[in-house]
């Protein structure tokens, strides 16, 4: 049976988004199937799922949610009891902890909610580095939801907390955080500014750890701006001070960026260079597979922007598979954009299927508008590049209207010049 | 081909003492306190001629890679030896010089010699690494320096494009005089055949020898639709007909009018689709999905389909009615396997091709590669011979493709062939790991399936994929 098939089965009910992850994770394709016809195309719903197998699996996954919920439930009640023993800080702090167990798992909604309930106990209270806590929390996951404006009032709150404090850190993560909010906007005056204050709190408190973070931030921003001088400057830093703290999982995403300078730079071998040395340091760290995905994901871009086809196909491949086995479901989305724009670049009209999977994934999983934004374009571009410019048209205006709802104005600039220049 | 190089200086302490043999750049990765295991390989390995350079560090090996200082790698391999060498095949894969792989472990289960074969790894060592060990691997290495070339034959001049129809054994001549036969008329085809062993090719050639080879060739993937689409992209939709539907768009039926309509992967459409083709097929008419209107389409259909359409039609998954319509005449394509010397003749046609898209000049192939070639299953026949002829093209620097240049899943099965496994034949129970891992894969590694494949229980084949480790 197809997955395909399988999920029409299957109520689209928030409680069931285990099993689904589960159906994903278990379904497979033989070999033969990757050489049929329609191989090139093959989707996750295109895979094969058997029911027994998914019975014999099914404890597992039951297992899996059954301690994510104990979990929760024990964070809850640590939070109650410390409420009643008059300790609203360590309540606090389980709430949180409740939100960032949500957030591992990509539940950002709900962990949202948890952290809601921790910033208004933690608002009440004569210690106000709780509070900070809770903004800062609150401004990722409104920053992660494509939620620019929530993000940006919650890390100012945190900051001119923070500062009133003397709460260094806590300074630093806000001057990070709507660093990176003025970044999705666009706003790179505004970025610089911040990146540069938090460098400025972060080279008094002599925390090298931290210092390379900002100035892995301020790489990517000057890559942004494309000017790639300054980023590589900053990217070499970055790597000399995370390489020293010793933070291994960083220097991955380090040389993740530096693959993308790289990259625009039209140092095709340099920028496949980096993503592999990243892919090793990835290794040697604690294994994270959404890290794993992002650096194959720039990877396979290369392989296309350079016309290397093949090896983009079995890269994309790869991803695919690291995301499915990892229950990554969310980045699939991502995967099929790319694989879309793969066979555009192709010239093949069955790409489509996978922009249409993309999109159905992003409505099962209700991804963030940005997102949804980004397959629109892409798909726009796919149809602009086939020669069918009213469907081209289509799309690109839904992407422009998303992305004018959220306020990402880098990508909107994208779409903006992409409309144009289907006009002209 | 091994290739030769001088050693890089200040990199290596390699051993001038070996001229006659060609000089192999050895990288050790001893990552996890294997640097121990590794101290007498560096001796060993200058004495057998090879320049060793050694790194404890997965990054900076990353680093060596990128740059193509190292035709072999010699890694060890800790407790997640599996994934460490899928990771290690991707990681050679993409560096310069498609360095080869030989891993060392503590403990091998036969599953994990299985896969490393697989992965094309040239040997599995055992820890500690022996001399006589490692000079074998690395004698293995060197023996492909004895490949001799044979030219390819030229290319048919008439077949060209990517849909050429190549070859000349006696199954394909069968071919060759049903579509000339069938071209002409009207008549609505189905091709049957394994995956990749090219419907679309005849479909196409069965189209331009006809009389609406002036017209368009429409081709539907319907194994590659989704469900929800595929009425749609066929019939067509009109503007708001469904979430989605942003513009007007005509079907496939429609742009195929006046010329042929391929129905690839026909029996993977639903049983209630298959009834709108049937309608279509026998009123010669159809309905954009959202619109009311009657559209008279005249196409000649041709469908194509790698399964067989009676047991589908007996499991009641395919309509018996729309069978008889399709299967007016039926071509039947042979597998790659039974097609003799038109191995040779496709292979030369796609390196013909492939050279042009990749400006190279290859006239030749090597006799080893040729035999990797002829031994191999092929289950994705000329498509999977395709894909492996261009992943060669892409990586060979000279002019013969070579066993070096094949895909590593291919030069593993070099170690099966004739003269190559120095360790002599093979044990019954590792004819018996073998078999059971083909088995599986061909099940999609489903048990009960490859058990009743194997002719025996369920458990009993749970038991033994355990004690092999498969």
């Amino acid at each position: 049976m197809k997955v395909e098939q399988a999920l029409e089965l299957l109520p689209d009910l928030e409680a069931l988004a285990p099993l689904r992850a589960l159906l994903f994770s278990i379904s497979r394709t033989d070999d033969r199937g990757m050489w049929a016809s329609a191989g090139p195309y093959l989707t996750v719903g295109k895979r094969d799922v058997s029911p027994a197998e998914l019975r014999r699996q099914l404890n597992r996954a039951v297992r899996v949610v059954t301690d994510h919920v104990q979990k929760l439930f024990t964070l809850y009640v640590d939070a109650l009891e410390h409420q009643e023993a008059g300790d609203s800080r360590a309540a606090v702090t389980a709430l949180l902890a409740a939100g960032r167990l949500e957030e591992r798992l990509g539940r950002l909604r709900q962990a949202e909610s948890w952290c809601a309930v921790a910033l208004g106990i933690a608002a009440g209270l004569q210690d106000r580095r709780p509070e900070v806590e809770a903004l800062s929390a609150l401004g990722r996951l409104c920053l992660s939801l494509g939620r620019y404006e929530d993000s940006a009032r919650n890390y100012q709150r945190a900051l001119a907390l923070a500062e009133a404090e003397f709460d260094q850190a806590g300074a630093i993560a806000a001057c990070l955080g709507l660093g990176a909010v003025a970044l999705e906007r666009g706003e790179w005056t505004g970025v610089q500014a911040w990146y540069n204050r938090g460098l400025r709190q972060a080279e008094a408190a002599s925390d090298g750890g931290m210092l390379g973070r900002i100035h892995h931030s301020l790489g990517e921003l000057a890559r942004r701006r494309g000017d790639a001088t300054a980023a590589s400057e900053h990217l070499r830093q970055a790597r000399e001070r995370l390489e020293a703290a010793g933070d291994e999982q960083e220097v991955a995403r380090v040389l993740n960026t530096q693959g993308q300078v790289d990259a625009a730079l039209g140092r095709g071998a340099a920028a496949t260079a980096a993503y592999r040395e990243g892919l090793a340091w990835a290794r040697r760290a604690e294994r994270d597979h959404g890290l794993e995905v992002t650096i194959r994901l720039n990877l396979s871009h290369q392989h296309i922007d350079s016309g290397q086809f093949l090896e983009a196909e079995e890269e994309i491949r790869r991803t695919e598979q690291v995301a499915i086995g990892a229950s990554l479901t969310g980045r699939l989305v991502q995967i099929y954009t790319l694989f879309g724009r793969l066979r555009g670049r192709q010239g093949e009209d069955t790409g489509f299927v996978f922009f249409e999977q993309a999109l159905e994934l992003a409505r099962q999983l209700q991804c963030a508008p940005l997102v949804l934004a980004q397959v629109f374009y892409e798909y726009g571009v796919f149809k602009e590049a086939l020669g069918q410019a009213e469907e081209a048209r289509a799309y690109l205006e839904r992407a422009r209207e998303l992305l004018e709802a959220t306020g990402g104005h880098a990508e909107l600039e994208r779409v903006k010049a992409e409309l144009e220049r289907l006009t002209a | 081909m091994t290739r030769s190089r001088g050693a890089a200086p200040g990199a290596t302490d390699a051993a001038d003492s070996a001229p006659r043999r060609p000089s192999l750049r050895l990288l050790a990765v001893g990552a996890g306190g294997g640097a121990a295991a590794l101290q007498s390989v560096r001796q060993w390995a200058a004495e057998t001629g090879a320049a060793f350079e050694y790194t404890p560090d997965l990054p900076s090996a990353a680093r060596r890679l990128a740059a193509g200082a190292c035709d072999v790698v010699l890694l060890v391999l800790g407790d997640r030896a599996d994934e460490e060498l899928a990771w290690w095949a991707d990681a050679v894969r993409g560096a310069p010089q498609s360095p080869r792989l030989i891993a060392c472990v503590q403990h091998a289960s036969m599953g994990l010699v299985l896969r490393a074969e697989k992965l094309g790894i040239v040997d599995l060592l055992s820890l500690p690494v022996s001399r006589d060990a490692l000079t074998r691997a690395l004698e293995r290495l060197r023996a492909a320096t004895g490949e001799t070339g044979i030219p390819l034959p030229a290319a048919d001049p008439t077949a060209t494009g990517q849909y050429a129809l190549v070859g000349q054994s006696s199954a394909m001549l069968e071919v060759y005089k049903l579509l000339a036969r069938v071209a002409p008329s009207a008549a609505t085809v189905l091709i049957q055949g394994e995956s990749g062993t090219g419907k679309e090719v005849v479909a196409r050639a069965i189209h331009q020898q006809g009389p609406r080879a002036g017209s368009a060739f429409v081709a539907v993937n319907c194994a590659a639709i989704p469900e929800n689409l595929l009425e749609s992209e066929l019939f067509g939709h009109e503007k708001g007909a469904f979430t989605g539907a942003v513009t007007r768009k005509p079907g496939r039926f429609e742009l195929a009018v006046g010329g042929t309509l391929f129905l690839d992967e026909v029996a993977d459409m639903s049983l209630a689709l298959q009834a709108k083709i049937l309608r279509a097929v026998q009123e010669r008419e159809i309905e954009r999905v959202g619109g009311g209107e009657t559209i008279p389409v005249d196409v000649r259909l041709i469908a194509a389909t790698n399964r067989n359409l009676r047991d589908a039609i007996a499991a009641q998954r395919f309509r018996e009615d729309l069978y008889y319509r399709l299967a007016v005449v039926t071509i039947e394509l042979p597998r790659l396997r039974e097609r003799g010397d038109d191995l040779l003749l496709l292979a030369a046609h796609f390196v013909h091709q492939f050279n042009q898209r990749y400006a190279k000049s290859i006239g030749a192939i090597s006799d080893r590669a040729l035999d990797v070639l002829r031994q191999h299953d092929w289950i994705g026949n000329v498509r999977e011979l395709r894909n492996v002829i261009e992943r060669a093209v892409i990586v060979a620097t000279d002019a013969t493709l070579r066993v070096e240049h094949l895909p590593e899943e291919l030069r593993g099965e070099e170690a099966a062939l004739p003269g190559a496994a120095p360790g002599g034949l093979m044990t019954l129970a590792e004819a018996e790991a073998r078999h059971i891992t083909r088995v599986l894969a061909h099940t999609s590694g489903q048990i009960s399936a490859a058990a009743e494949l194997l002719g025996i229980h369920r458990n009993t084949l749970t038991r033994k994929i355990r004690e092999y480790g498969l």
